[in-house]
């Protein structure tokens, strides 16, 4: 479990899924897709809870950098320890762009009528163009 | 006397029968391991939005949100019953029809509008034996259900709760206590009694850490955007993380009925070869007897 004392000298970071704990580790900087766009967290940054994104998740520790495709969900960062919520999170490397683009076409030519109907279409739209965006950040 | 030969046929088809059941019940006992650890893990997300609702209380906003409102007339419900796709698992799958079929025929008495909808191959035969057909069934469900499959089951009955074609969600199936008490319940869904997972899941002792260090010092925090809008994402993942917690549920209990059914028939295949093997003794020794005597008789008549 993760050092939760204020005076920590390092971030912790927590990913977690419905289905797995998906990463675990101390962290120097993190950073988020938020709802309308990105947070940094360092140490001693004050708690937060906030919604999340369709983006791309880095996690930096001395010279290593985690990236990962996070699907909407929470944060909580409190006493230095950063608690990711998300229904998926996918390594940057296993991410289909292909997949991604194909997502993006159907949400497009999607018929919506109704807020709710117009809502599912924005959410999928979000979800592909936010994958695509870690794809190509890989292959870039 | 019974004859030997048929005995012996009897003793070796139980033999090969024991060890059929004794490879199902390890298997069982892989497939509960691992259907365990998944559960453990969704226990941590559930631990973890409980938290977090707690700490949206603590900024002092309302609660209010459409899925948790009761409402007035329930025209429209739906009742999901979780069974398994195979058999041998003792009780499991009967006891949770026989409780599905019960809250079937109250909510039929009760609400006009009523869809049932089963998962697992067993509910679906035992359903359509009593003359009743499904509305929607799925057998995709395995020992391993995904989040991303269930999410797509949530997501509609959320949509159709929001939209008004839905009043009321009933599931019926086996909630893991424990690996010695699993129980048949029929929880209501929809409208959701309480946001932020099972106050009553077994929790790990890592899992409570959180919430007894959160206990100790309460962080004042920034929200973004707002508590109200936060609120309004976490009651339907937490709905989404409930249904997938019961899957998970059923899975774990699944496999743990098929254990302990696989290992009783295990044990009584023992004990039916040990009578058989002392019938077999009895039926051969007497028939060495008699053939002595035979010979003793034959021997006694020439001399």
């Amino acid at each position: 479990m993760a050092d939760t004392h204020p005076s920590a000298t390092t971030l912790h970071c927590i990913v977690v899924t419905p289905e797995a704990t998906e990463l675990d580790t101390p962290a120097d900087f993190v950073a988020l897709p938020l709802y309308d766009g990105e947070v940094g967290i360092a140490l001693g940054r004050a708690p937060l809870i906030g919604r999340l994104g369709y983006g791309e998740l880095r996690v930096r520790y001395k010279d290593e950098l985690i990236r990962y495709y996070v699907d909407g969900g929470f944060v909580q960062v409190a006493n230095n320890v950063v608690s990711i919520l998300t229904n998926r999170a996918l390594l940057a490397c296993v991410l289909e762009q292909d997949a991604a683009e194909e997502q993006l076409r159907t949400a497009l030519a999607r018929r919506a009528a109704g807020r709710e109907e117009l809502a599912i279409r924005d959410r999928l739209i979000l979800q592909a163009r936010g994958q695509l965006r870690v794809a190509s950040r890989r292959q870039g | 006397m019974a004859n030997p030969r048929v005995l012996d046929k009897r003793r070796r088809s139980i033999r090969n029968i024991r060890k059929i059941t004794r490879t199902m019940e390890l298997i069982a006992t892989a497939r509960f391991k691992k259907a365990m650890d998944r559960a453990s893990a969704a226990t941590a997300y559930t631990t973890r939005i409980t938290q977090l609702v707690e700490d949206l209380m603590t900024s002092g906003m309302e609660f209010s949100h459409p899925l948790l409102e009761q409402r007035e007339t329930v025209r429209n419900a739906t009742l999901l019953v979780l069974t398994a796709n195979r058999g041998l698992c003792g009780g499991f799958n009967g006891n949770v029809q026989r409780a599905g079929f019960q809250r079937w025929m109250e909510l039929k008495q009760t609400i006009p509008t009523c869809r049932l909808e089963i998962s697992g191959k067993r509910g679906i035969a035992a359903f359509k034996f009593r003359g009743i057909t499904p509305d929607v069934a799925f057998t995709h469900f395995e020992d391993r259900p995904a989040f991303d499959e269930v999410d797509v089951i949530a997501t509609r009955y959320l949509e159709e709760y929001i939209t008004g074609h839905l009043d009321r969600l009933d599931l019926a199936y086996t909630k893991f206590h424990g690996i010695a008490k699993q129980q048949v319940v029929i929880e209501t869904l929809l409208p959701l009694g309480t946001i932020g997972g099972d106050s009553t899941a077994p929790t790990s002792p890592a899992a409570n850490q959180p919430q007894a260090e959160a206990g100790a010092r309460r962080n004042i925090y920034e929200f973004l955007p707002s508590p109200e809008s936060i609120l309004e994402e976490v009651v339907p993942t937490s709905f989404k993380i409930k249904l997938f917690k019961c899957f998970l549920d059923s899975a774990v209990s699944e496999q743990i009925a098929r254990m302990v059914a696989m290992k009783s028939a295990t044990e009584n295949a023992g004990d039916l070869i040990h009578r058989l093997s002392m019938q077999y003794n009895r039926a051969r020794q007497s028939r060495i007897t008699s053939e002595l005597m035979d010979v003793i008789g034959g021997v006694e008549a020439l001399s």
